[in-house]
């Protein structure tokens, strides 16, 4: 079951306001390894960088994608699913990159098991970036935004709500411009965001 | 209202989801019902497995508990806390094998120590100085051998273990029998404090029937969270207990839910003690020499 980023956790989250509707499953301690927990081995795992393709520890990518594919598939009224658009947040690099990671889009791929759900590459980045998790400062929303494309392409039919997908939820930027881009394209639609994990602090709470 | 963008339990959602603010508040608007014990919501909870909190209280009810909690905490210097509700994949399975397993716990730390490897030392809270030398050298042992140790932050052989555990390194975990905002004893304020801060503090307490009601009726919140405290962790060890101990509840949850149980040597000492015999006959383990635990622990860690 999903837990919803609500009144009690929105003030982790400073893009975030009260109309922005964002879900996760877990909750993954930054800076703290593998060794930390569940959830830090499961994320980890699944972003994995390509350039470890080939290797034996590939199969624990591919075996983080299967099971975050089931959680999400148990966690989603699968039925209702169908009639919303489901569209991976873009990875860090650019399709043309060697480190293009789509591994969300492959998790996606791995929940339709009926062939049933509307899955679209709807956001294309222009630039590759410095992934988010491992930067130590962060660009704005504006920019995020800047450096965000719709496909064309994939517009159309139109959405009749979107839910976007993602691995990690840090601050809420990244989704907060996504959703901004989006709302321009299909205003009226809505949006909401769905994260394998929340990123927490080992000492969030103490 | 922008809260009620929020759908929950809405069957034509194609959201399967929760919302903590709402849950936290609907847990405690049933807690500050008269009459409601672990027993009777577990109960509840057993006859329809599926539910949240919310599925049985108005949502602008919880709602507003909810918002009296997070003033309640505020008021006493809780700004942030954690919550482990049930049916989220941070909830561990583990809690289930309690006879009346919680639907929420509170919590100030790193929830994740929940997942190592931890085993619970309790004992009596009046210790002779010599109790006090043996919690402190099994406590060594564990830690040495990665053992994360749990206990319940009450005075003697508890605050030893927690203390011993903090001196050596160790991790440690305190299972309290008050809401995360009140210490008791108070003098283990700074401990939990320093515990919370670098380790775990976990309460299963409804915190506002615990400032609705008297001292007297909450003194039972103590032997409650000893059953969690053994659902919790993979064995528990009695260092010293006297016959009508609080500390024995434990052992009872230990036993029942499947978890090992340690007795030192030390508690058969006494000839007209008759506990240690039973539970022995029940499955529990006497322990001469501290490694013993270590070695019986082998084959039962977790899974990681």
């Amino acid at each position: 079951m999903f837990t919803a980023i609500d009144e009690l956790l929105r003030p982790f989250y400073t893009h975030l306001t009260a109309a922005d509707q964002c879900y996760f499953l877990r909750e993954y301690t930054s800076g703290r390894g593998f060794a930390h927990s569940e959830t830090n081995r499961l994320i980890l795992n699944l972003k994995k960088a390509p350039d470890r393709r080939g290797l034996m520890e590939w199969r624990y990518k591919e075996r983080a994608v299967e099971q975050v594919a089931r959680e999400f598939r148990a966690s989603f009224n699968l039925p209702r699913l169908r009639t919303v658009t489901l569209v991976p947040m873009p990875p860090s690099k650019r399709k043309d990159d060697p480190l293009y990671d789509d591994r969300m889009l492959q998790v996606l791929h791995a929940m339709d098991e009926e062939h049933q759900l509307d899955i679209r590459e709807l956001l294309l980045l222009s630039e590759s970036t410095t992934a988010a998790h491992a930067s130590s400062t962060r660009p704005t929303v504006d920019a995020l935004v800047a450096n965000l494309g719709i496909d064309d392409a994939a517009a159309k039919p139109t959405p009749a709500s979107i839910a976007l997908i993602d691995d990690v939820i840090t601050t809420g930027a990244h989704f907060v411009a996504a959703k901004r881009l989006l709302t321009i394209r299909f205003p009226g639609v809505a949006i909401r965001g769905f994260f394998v994990a929340r990123r927490v602090f080992a000492d969030e709470t103490a | 209202m922008q809260q009620s963008a929020l759908a929950f339990r809405d069957a034509d959602d194609f959201v399967r989801g929760l919302s903590p603010f709402l849950e936290m508040g609907a847990y405690e608007w049933l807690w500050a019902q008269s009459g409601v014990t672990f027993e009777k919501l577990a109960d509840r909870f057993r006859a329809r497995p599926d539910a949240l909190p919310s599925d049985f209280v108005p949502h602008d009810l919880a709602r507003a508990t909810a918002r009296d909690v997070v003033a309640t905490f505020a008021a006493r210097g809780v700004q942030r806390f954690g919550l482990a509700i049930n049916q989220t994949y941070e909830y561990p399975k583990a809690l289930r094998d309690a006879r009346h397993p919680v639907e929420m716990l509170y919590y100030l730390g790193s929830w994740n120590l929940v997942e190592t490897n931890a085993i619970a030392v309790v004992g009596t809270r009046k210790p002779s100085p010599d109790v006090l030398t043996e919690t402190a050298a099994l406590v060594q042992t564990l830690v040495a051998n990665e053992w994360t140790i749990v206990s319940g932050l009450a005075e003697g052989v508890d605050t030893q273990a927690h203390e011993t555990a903090l001196a050596a390194g160790g991790r440690t975990i305190a299972v309290i029998g008050t809401p995360i905002s009140e210490a008791y004893p108070r003098a283990n304020a700074d401990l939990q404090r320093r515990i919370a801060d670098a380790f775990l503090v976990v309460s299963q307490v409804p915190v506002l029937r615990y400032y609705q009601q008297a001292w007297m009726q909450n003194r039972s919140f103590f032997p409650e969270r000893n059953i969690t405290m053994s659902a919790l962790t993979l064995g528990t060890v009695i260092v010293e207990a006297s016959d009508r101990s609080g500390t024995l509840i434990q052992a009872r949850a230990a036993l029942q839910q499947g978890r090992k149980l340690f007795i030192l040597d030390r508690c058969f000492h006494d000839p007209d003690r008759k506990w240690p015999h039973e539970y022995v006959r029940q499955g529990a383990i006497r322990v001469r020499d501290h490694a013993e635990i270590v070695e019986a622990l082998r084959d039962v860690h977790r899974n990681r």
